[in-house]
C-alpha cells in the first residue's frame, strides 16, 4: 500500500469537488496511512468477490461448449464472440422474462411501497405503548427465511391441503391461487408479507427523524392527522422512500425462489423460464450453458443499473419538487 | 445540498445497488474430495438420494479396510443433477454418485463421467441383461454400472376396489372405464392422478406404447418426442383429463400423498420401486395395497419408469477404488441385502442383475401387500419392457420443456414442445441431428 508521494497533492485536493467537505482532506501523512488501512480491506474484498466475480462472468459470456457427432467424445471450449448475448436475446424466454417481471413490478411496487407507507404512518400515529409491539409484529415476518416463507404460503395455496381454502369451500367459495389470473397476485401477497415489515421499519425510523414542533405547527395550523400524514411527513422522508423504492426494484427484478417454488408446485402460467434469474439459472444448470447464462446475468445487471440511475434520478427531481 | 454532492450520492447508491444485484446467483457446495495419503485407506464421497443408502454405506464401510465411503444425501431429479453437474464443473464433485439411466447419455457427453469401459466393462457385459447394457453404454463405452430395472407397476387398493365395485384394468381402455365408474359413484374420489409435473412418467407410458423418444442413426441424433404412439399416449390423458376423469396433483407432492393416504386416489402409476416408499408414506394402510401389471394397448408391453445406475465422476483420483464400491453396490448379495435392509427407508428397487434379484426378493418384507410377491410380479415386468429405447443427449432440458407447455396447454403440445427442445438443444451444442 504505496501512500501518495507527493506531499503537494494533499493541498491541491481540497479544492477537488469530489473530496468532500473541507477540513477532512487535510490529513497528516500518519493520517493518511491510517485512513488507507481502514480502507483497503474494503477494496481487496470487493476486488475479491464483486471485481473479480464479473470479470469472470464476461469471460465466460464469450465462450461455448461445442461437441460433434454422438457427443461422447467430449467437449471442446470454443470462442464465441458475442454469439452468446444473441443467443439470450434472440430467446423468446429470455425476453418474455423481462415481461414478466415488468408486469410483476407494477403491481408489487405500489402494493409494497404504499403499504408500508401506510402502516409506518399508523404506526408513528399510533399510541406510544402500541407503537413496539406493532413495530415488532409487523417486522415479524421479514425474520423468516425466505424459502420458509414461500413454503409456508404455497402450503396455504394448495388445494387439498390448506385451510384458507377449506375455510372458502365451507362457505361455498372458491379461490385457485395458482390459475394464470390469480398467480401474480399470489406471487406479490408472498412477497410483500415478506417485505413489507421491513420497508415500514425504514420508513418508521425515518418518520422519527421528523421534527416534532413542525408537525405541532401543523396541528396548530389545523391540519387534521390524515392531512399532516400526506403533506407533512412524507415529502419529509422522501428520501426514505426513493431508497426503498430503490431497493425494492433492484429486489424484484431478480425475483427467484417465489417462482421457483410456484413452477414446481404446478402453477401454469409460471415456467421454468419465467423471470431473468430463473432462466440463468436454467440456461447454466439445465442447459449446461454457462456462456448464455453469463451473458444473460450481466444484461440483467446491466437492467439493474440503468433501473437503479432512473428511479434515484426521478426520485431526487421528486424530492427537490417536494 | 449542492449538486456535486447529490450527483455524487446518486452515483454511489447507483453503484451500491448494482453491486447488491451482482452478488447474486454464485452457488457453490459441497465437500472437497478427501486425497488419500499413503497407507490411509482411500475415503470415497458418495451421493445420492436412493432409498436404503445408509445402510448400504454403513455395511461396506464394516467389511472393507481399505476403501471408507462417505455418503451425502442430494435431492433427486432436476436439482439434483444440477449439483453434480456444477460440481464436476467447480472440482469438487464426489467420487460415486447415483446416474439415473434416462441422464446417462447427457452426464456422459457433457464430460462429467468417466468411462469405465477399463474397469466395469467386463462385469456390465457379463452380468446384466443386453436391453440394460444398452442404456448405460454409448460411443462403445460403458459409463455407468446398472442397478435396478424399472418395469412399470399399477398399485391399488385392494379394500376400495371392492367398496366401488371395480375390476382391476388390464388395459387402457378399462382404466378409462373404471375411472368414468369411479367418479360416478363419488365425485370427489377418482381412480388415479396423472402429474403434468412428472414428465419422467409419460415417457414410460410412451416407451409401453412403443414410442421412441431418441434413436442414434449413424453418428447422428434423431430424436422422436412426438412419434405416433407418444402422441397416442398424450391424446388419451389429455381427454381423460379434460373429462374430469383423473386427478392431477403435481407429482411427488404432499397433497397428492395425502389423497392416496386418505381414499381420494385409489391407485397409482408407479414402478417396481414405488413399494418400498409405500411403507414409509402411508404405513396405516399397510395390507391394503396390492401391485399388477401396468395396463395395456392390448398386448402385453412395459416401460422403464426410472431406473438406477452408478457412476465415476470426473474428477474423482480413486476410479478404481469407486468401481470396487460400484461392483459392490450393484452385484454383491451383501450390498443388495443391506439395501433393502435399511430400517427408516428400505428399497424395494428391482435389481438388474438376476442372482441379485434372487438375493433382493428374498430379502423383501412382502408384509405390507399381504404376503403378494412383489418382486416375481416386477421380475416379470422386466421381461415385457419393450426393447430399443434410447435417452437423448438433452434430456433434462426437454423434460422442462414438455412440463412447462403440458402445464399450458396439455400433453399433446407438451411432447411438441420436447420435439422442438431436443432438436433445437441437439444442434446448438454442435452435435449431429439425423435428417
Amino acid at each position: 500500500m504505496a501512500a501518495p508521494s507527493a506531499p503537494a497533492v494533499g493541498h491541491k485536493a481540497v479544492h477537488a469537488p469530489a473530496a468532500g467537505p473541507p477540513g477532512t482532506s487535510r490529513l497528516r501523512r500518519g493520517q493518511r496511512r491510517t485512513a488507507a488501512l481502514f480502507i483497503v480491506p474494503f477494496f481487496v474484498l470487493f476486488a475479491v468477490v464483486m471485481v473479480a466475480p464479473i470479470g469472470y462472468a464476461v469471460w465466460m459470456s464469450l465462450f461455448e461448449e461445442r461437441s460433434s457427432g454422438l457427443g461422447f467424445g467430449g467437449t471442446e471450449r470454443a470462442f464465441a464472440g458475442l454469439a452468446n448475448y444473441t443467443k439470450a436475446l434472440s430467446d423468446a424466454g429470455f425476453r418474455d422474462s423481462f415481461v414478466h417481471i415488468a408486469l410483476y413490478c407494477a403491481v408489487y411496487i405500489p402494493v409494497m411501497i404504499g403499504g408500508s407507507l401506510a402502516l409506518a404512518l399508523l404506526v408513528d400515529s399510533a399510541l406510544a405503548r402500541a407503537k413496539r409491539f406493532f413495530q415488532l409484529a409487523l417486522f415479524l415476518p421479514h425474520a423468516i427465511p425466505g424459502l420458509i416463507a414461500s413454503i409456508i404460503w404455497i402450503y396455504l395455496y394448495t388445494p387439498g391441503l390448506s385451510p384458507v381454502l377449506d375455510l372458502i369451500g365451507s362457505f361455498g367459495g372458491s379461490w385457485d391461487f395458482y390459475s394464470n389470473d390469480h398467480v401474480l397476485l399470489s406471487m406479490v401477497n408472498l412477497c410483500a408479507w415478506q417485505w413489507m415489515g421491513y420497508n415500514m421499519v425504514i420508513f418508521y425510523a425515518a418518520l422519527q427523524a421528523v421534527p416534532r414542533e413542525v408537525i405541532e405547527a401543523a396541528t396548530v395550523d389545523g391540519a387534521g392527522a390524515f392531512r399532516t400524514a400526506l403533506q407533512i411527513k412524507v415529502p419529509m422522508i422522501a428520501s426514505a422512500v426513493v431508497m426503498t423504492v430503490l431497493f425494492t426494484c433492484v429486489g424484484a427484478i431478480q425475483i427467484f425462489t417465489e417462482p421457483k417454488l410456484l413452477n414446481q408446485r404446478g402453477a401454469p402460467s409460471i415456467d421454468t423460464e419465467w423471470s431473468p434469474t430463473l432462466f440463468i439459472w436454467k440456461a447454466g444448470f439445465v442447459q449446461h450453458d454457462y456462456g448464455t447464462a453469463a451473458a444473460a446475468s450481466l444484461m440483467l445487471a446491466l437492467l439493474g443499473v440503468v433501473l437503479s440511475y432512473l428511479v434515484t434520478r426521478l426520485g431526487n427531481r421528486w424530492k427537490a419538487a417536494q | 445540498m449542492t449538486r456535486t454532492s447529490r450527483s455524487f450520492r446518486m452515483t454511489a447508491t447507483v453503484a451500491v445497488a448494482a453491486l447488491g444485484l451482482l452478488a447474486t446467483a454464485c452457488g457453490s457446495g459441497g465437500d472437497s474430495t478427501d486425497t488419500a495419503s499413503d497407507g490411509k485407506p482411500v475415503t470415497l464421497n458418495y451421493w445420492t438420494w436412493t432409498l436404503g443408502a445408509k445402510s448400504t454405506v454403513e455395511a461396506f464401510n464394516r467389511t472393507h479396510k481399505d476403501i471408507k465411503v462417505k455418503f451425502s444425501e442430494i435431492p433427486s431429479g432436476t436439482e439434483g443433477y444440477s449439483k453434480l453437474a456444477n460440481a464436476v464443473k467447480a472440482g469438487n464433485a464426489p467420487d460415486v454418485a447415483t446416474i439415473e439411466y434416462q441422464m446417462v447419455p447427457e452426464f456422459a457427453s457433457q464430460g462429467n463421467l468417466i468411462d469405465l469401459s477399463e474397469y466395469a466393462g467386463e462385469t456390465v457385459k457379463t452380468k446384466f441383461p443386453q436391453s440394460i447394457q444398452d442404456l448405460v453404454t454409448f460411443g462403445g463405452k460403458t459409463w455407468t454400472v446398472p442397478y435396478d430395472a424399472a418395469p412399470q407397476m399399477y398399485y391399488y387398493r385392494t379394500d376400495l376396489f371392492e367398496k366401488y365395485g371395480i375390476e382391476v384394468p388390464g388395459t387402457w381402455d378399462e382404466f378409462k372405464t373404471a375411472a368414468e365408474k369411479v367418479k360416478k359413484k363419488d365425485k370427489d374420489v377418482r381412480l388415479a392422478s396423472m402429474p403434468k409435473s412428472d414428465p419422467a412418467l409419460l415417457a414410460a407410458l410412451a416407451w409401453q406404447a412403443g414410442g421412441k423418444w431418441f434413436s442414434i442413426d449413424g453418428d447422428a441424433w434423431k430424436p422422436g418426442v412426438d412419434d405416433a404412439a407418444t402422441n397416442k399416449v398424450a391424446t388419451y390423458w389429455d381427454g381423460l383429463i379434460k373429462d374430469d376423469l383423473v386427478q392431477t396433483f403435481t407429482g411427488w407432492s404432499p397433497e397428492e400423498t395425502k389423497a392416496r393416504a386418505s381414499g381420494k386416489t385409489l391407485s397409482f402409476l408407479g414402478a417396481s420401486w414405488s413399494a418400498g416408499g409405500m411403507k414409509t408414506s402411508m404405513p396405516d394402510l399397510s395390507g391394503k395395497w396390492a401391485a399388477a401389471p401396468m395396463p395395456n394397448w392390448g398386448t402385453a408391453a412395459g416401460g422403464n419408469y426410472g431406473g438406477t445406475s452408478y457412476g465415476v465422476l470426473k474428477g474423482s483420483e480413486h476410479t478404481e477404488a469407486a468401481t470396487e464400491f460400484i461392483t459392490w453396490l450393484t452385484t454383491n448379495k451383501a450390498g443388495v441385502e443391506a439395501r433393502l435392509a435399511d430400517l427408516e427407508s428400505p428399497s424395494s428397487a428391482l435389481p438388474a442383475n438376476p442372482e441379485m434379484r434372487e438375493v433382493a426378493a428374498a430379502k423383501f418384507d412382502t408384509g405390507y401387500f399381504n404376503g403378494q410377491d412383489i418382486y416375481q410380479l416386477a421380475s416379470e415386468q422386466v421381461d415385457a419392457i419393450v426393447p430399443g429405447w434410447t435417452w437423448g443427449p438433452n434430456q433434462m432440458d426437454v423434460y422442462t420443456a414438455i412440463q412447462d407447455e403440458t402445464a399450458k396447454s396439455g400433453f399433446t403440445q407438451g411432447i411438441r414442445a420436447g420435439q422442438e427442445k431436443a432438436e433445437k438443444g441437439i444442434t446448438e451444442r454442435g452435435l449431429e441431428l439425423a435428417k
